[in-house]
This record gives structure tokens, sequence and C-alpha cells, in this order.
């Protein structure tokens, strides 16, 4: 008899074993989510400079939302104003975060989770950043396994004084529940790491199976501010962004290496480069401030991911107008150096820094293994650091490659030992022939850009 | 008797089981509201299925004049086209016409234009069926 008492209890567990199993759904993507552990990291080129904007996840709503704005150029404290708004009931706070190299978190509140946006604005410009807020739910798994474990522990001790005043029906009993109460709770113990985790409060609902593939393409339009700029002068690099499928604005970015989309600017000739972090001001649409020193044709190459599929990368160009006088260097904008990059002035001799000028700064020169690479096969490239180096955009080094009319880029990551002053990189350059080639890391208070040419030979007969 | 509550607890799971899977396969009502810079609006489909529906929309914040409703299921690259919705009141408006023409993960815009210009508030929706 006890047994088959055990056993309904056993289906019964089950069948709510079942039940959660089946009113769970999956996770949610994990773009732009702001929860607990989960930071959103984004790296914004505003006011002339680069930054990094932190929003650091809440455990509850209402509850505290941290933004901190990291600075890797030297910025003394630009303040950047900040706005939160709910994309739901539109409740909005503001706030105020300092630049700088190890910033303080402005404290904003937020009293619903689900999805935000996000508003910057420094020196005449404004950045808007959709979010979501996701707290995680307790699963009740904990509740199982601690209410099992008590009604046993109680159980078994009214058990022991049952069975001490000499009631065997009764003891027997109570012995039952808490055997069942220990069943409970190991099922529980056993089972609950099978389950898969609820979506977090406010996350977007999503379908449990994914749609293989990811999504469509990206196409992109690329127009200047004004229509034509002139060399010197600043203008605005807009990128619209159209799902090749849909034709609407493509409005689901991820962070990608800690960006919406990362932007390498570069002459024809290569001397001019920078690598900047566009500012979302609408759906689909990027837009970043850039002044060229010299007037010609200048090659604009987009790298960014949209959610659930992987990266892309969009190529155009512009042209840049003006006054044909030769500029050597920029003139800086508001203040700081603009974009990512010094200009990289002289694309010296093969496989060798640019001249001198403010490129080198004290690191070493890039060092090939081979020297000369071969077309297809992996070739090194190391470099020593002028100085501790910080992560920037998740990575110690980034290595940018390009050949000498612009059809191939290439981004590579460094991939040495923490904490080494030298970057390595290893790629396969596809083809033989002259590329640009530039390397990017971040000293405590700038980005250092180290430009050079790798000629690359042929592969030898017999591959 | 021990036998009769056995078939008791089974049959119990099993109503319990099948309310939940059921309970999960059938269209719940969406309820939403979405509130962008310049409109703020709260959307109602009472069954968020495949084939004609009726989608209201309150526009709860700014003057709004006319309201057009489209989908898409981004994850797809599906589209469709706008429902021009008719306005039933100040600020509330109905649109009927098939908006969803499959099920999955939908993104449902409105298209708001009104005395603060045009805007395009998006919601969420997951049709099941």
């Amino acid at each position: 008899m006890r047994p088959a008492r055990l056993l309904a209890l056993a289906a019964l567990l089950l069948a709510a074993l079942l039940t959660a199993l089946l009113s769970l759904g999956a996770s949610p993507a994990a773009a732009h989510n702001v929860s607990a552990g989960a930071d959103l990291r984004l790296a914004q080129t505003i006011a002339g400079t680069e930054l990094t904007v932190v929003v650091k996840g809440t455990t509850r709503v209402p509850g505290p939302l941290r933004i901190g704005i990291i600075a890797y150029q030297p910025v003394t404290g630009l303040p950047v104003a900040l706005e939160v708004r709910s994309a739901e009931d539109g409740r909005t706070v503001t706030g105020e975060a300092l630049a700088s190299a190890d910033p303080r978190y402005a404290e904003l509140r937020v009293e619903r989770t689900g999805p935000h946006v996000l508003t910057l604005r420094a020196g005449g410009e404004s950045a808007v950043v959709p979010f979501r807020v996701l707290v995680e739910r307790g699963s009740g798994a904990e509740l199982l396994i601690y209410g099992g474990f008590f009604v046993a522990g109680v159980l078994l001790v009214g058990g022991l004084l049952t069975g001490a005043l000499a009631r065997p029906g009764p003891a027997m009993a109570v012995a039952a529940g808490a055997a069942a109460g220990v069943t409970v709770a190991a099922m529980v113990v056993v089972f609950e790491p099978m389950v898969p985790a609820g979506p977090p409060d406010g996350a977007a609902p999503q379908v449990t199976a994914l749609a293989g593939g990811g999504r469509p393409y990206v196409q992109e339009r690329v127009a200047t501010v004004p229509a034509r700029p002139v060399a010197g002068e600043e203008f605005t690099l807009r990128v619209d962004l159209v799902d090749g499928s849909t034709g609407r604005p493509v409005d689901d970015l991820t962070a990608h290496h800690e960006a919406l989309a990362h932007l390498v600017v570069t002459s024809e000739d290569g001397r001019y480069f920078r690598h900047v972090h566009p500012l979302r001001t609408g759906p689909g649409r990027l837009e970043v401030r850039l002044r060229a020193d010299r007037p010609g044709r200048y090659l604009a190459h987009a790298e960014l991911e949209r959610e659930d599929s992987g990266g892309q990368l969009l190529a155009a160009s512009f042209d840049v107008h003006g006054p044909g006088t030769q500029r050597a260097t920029g003139d800086g904008t508001g203040g700081a150096d603009s974009g990512t990059g010094d200009t990289g002035d002289g694309m010296g001799g093969q496989a060798s820094a640019g001249t001198g000028g403010d490129a080198g700064t004290g690191g070493g020169l890039p060092v090939l293994a081979p020297a000369v690479p071969v077309a297809g096969r992996p070739a090194t490239i190391e470099m020593d650091t002028a100085g501790p180096v910080r992560p920037w955009l998740g990575m110690a080094g980034h290595l940018i490659v390009r050949d000498r009319d612009g059809s191939f880029l290439g981004h590579v990551h460094e991939m040495g030992s923490p904490g080494s002053r030298r970057l390595r990189f290893t790629f396969s350059f596809p083809a033989e022939g002259s590329y640009l080639a530039w390397v990017q890391y971040a000293l405590a208070d700038r980005i250092v850009t180290v430009p050079f040419t790798v000629e690359v030979s042929a592969q030898e007969n017999g591959r | 008797m021990r036998r009769r509550a056995l078939i008791a607890a089974a049959l119990v799971a099993a109503a319990v089981l099948i309310f939940v899977v059921g309970r999960s396969m059938a269209a719940e009502p969406l309820r939403a509201s979405v509130a962008g810079a310049r409109y703020a609006a709260t959307v109602v489909i009472d069954r968020p299925t495949i084939g004609p529906i009726t989608v209201e929309v309150g526009v709860t914040s700014g003057d709004a004049y006319t309201v057009a409703v489209s989908a898409v299921m981004t994850g797809m690259g599906h589209a469709t086209s706008e429902l021009s919705a008719r306005a039933t009141a100040p600020g509330r408006f109905v649109a009927e016409g098939e908006l969803f023409p499959m099920s999955g993960a939908w993104e449902v815009s409105l298209r708001v234009n009104g005395a603060a210009g045009e805007e395009t508030l998006v919601v969420n929706a997951l049709v099941t069926g």
C-alpha cells in the first residue's frame, strides 16, 4: 500500500516538473540587455573623443542603474548629460557623468524592467541608445529544495518521537512524509540544472526555436552633411542602414566588440586613418563627425552585427572637396584629438612604422614572421607597446589591414598573453601585393595608432 | 480504494498537463504600452493570430491625427503592408485586416502622425498560431 502511495506522489511530482518545463521559454538574446552581472559597454565617438559608455545592471526594480563614461583620450572631466527614458511608460530620469580614465558612476533610478532609451549629450552631439533592463526571476526551485528538506527534517523528528512513544502506524506515516520531502528536494536538486532558465523580467518575447541562418543582410547608404565636405572643415558622415529583405531601417545592432559599429575611414592612399564609433541618432541611422585633411576619395568600412546574426562588413566611399592645399595634419576637433588615430602620415617603407611623427610614440616597430608573408599562409606580426596597455574594445590590441584599392579590409585581434607589453597578431593575407596596416592599442591616457605597410609574396609552387 | 485514489491522482495530473499545454498554445491577448519621444500609445490585440485581426491603438500622449499599423518579423526579414487605422474617438484608433502571415516573434510598428510630426513606435508581439 505504501509503495502505491509513494508512486502517486512521484507521478504528481513529475507532472509538476513537466509543468515547470513547459511554462518556461528560451532565454533572450544578449543584445543591449542590461542585467545584473552583464553590463552594456558601448564605444562612442562623441565631442571629438573616444569614450566607452558602461551601463551596469541592476538586481531589482525599482532600483539603481549605474552609468559610467570611460575616456581613452586625454579629456579632463568632459561632462556627458545622461537621460534614461522607459520606452513603455515614458518616465524619464536625467543625470550627468564625467568622462575619465577611471570614472565615477552616476546613479540613475529605473522604475521598471523592459525597453529603455539612453540619450547621451556631449559637445553639441547626442546619441540615442536603446537597451533593455532585465531582472532575473526566481525559479522557484529553491523553495522546493529548502521546503522539501524542511518538511523532511520536521517529520523525521516527529517520526522519531512517535516511534519513541511506540505507535508504529502514525510513526510510519510521518516517516513516509519525511521520505516524500527528501524525494522532492532531491529530485529538484537533480533536475533543476536541466530545466532551462526562464526569461528574465523585461525580456522581449521570443520564439523558442530560433529561425536558423541569422537575420537578413544589411545594406548601407552613406552620405555626408554637408553633401560636399571641404578639406580641413568638420563634416558629418551619415550611415543609414537598410534591411536587405524588408527595406526598413535596421535597428537591431548588437554590441559588436563593444560598439554598435566600427567605422574605419581611410583616404585612398592610406595616409588618413580613423577608427571611430558612430552615434545612433535615430532608427537605423549612425552619424559621426570627422575632419579630413586633404581633398580626395575616402573609403568608409563599417563593421557591425545584427542580433542573432554574425558580423558584417559594409564598404562605401565619399569625396572630400575643397581647397587643394595640402595640409599635413588635421587641426584637431573640439580641443581633443579627432578620431582614434593620430594622422598616419608617412606610410613608411615595407613593414616599418610610419616615419617617426606622433604615431610611434615610443613603441617598437612591427616585426613580421616571416619577414615577407606568403599569401594564404598565417603570418605573425608582433609589436612592443609604448607602455602598459589598457583593454580597449574588449581587446589589448587591434590590427586593421587594407589592400591598396580598399576592396579588402581585415580586422585582427591581439592574441598574445595578457599583461604582456608585446602585442601579437596572426593573419593570413589572402593574396599577394602591398597592404596598408594599422596597429591600435590604448595606453593609460591615449590611443596609439601605428601605421605600416606589408608586402605579401605569392604562394610558392606546390601549395 | 487505493486504486481509485491512484486513478484520481493520475487524472488530476493529466488535467493539469492539458491545461498548461493548451494555455501555452492559445493566443494570449497582446496589451502593450510604448512611449516614444513625441507620442505614447497603448496597443491592444485581443487575438494576435494569423488571419484577420483587430488592432486597437490608444494614443495616450500627444495629439495624433493618423495611425498606420504594420508588422515586421526581423528574424526572417518579413514585412507586411500598412493597415490604416480609422479614428473612433480623439486619440482612439482601430485597424482591421491581416497583420501576421505566420507565427513567430513580430514587431508591430505604429506610424503616428500628428501635431508633433511623425514618429514610429514599436512593440513586440509573439504570435503563436
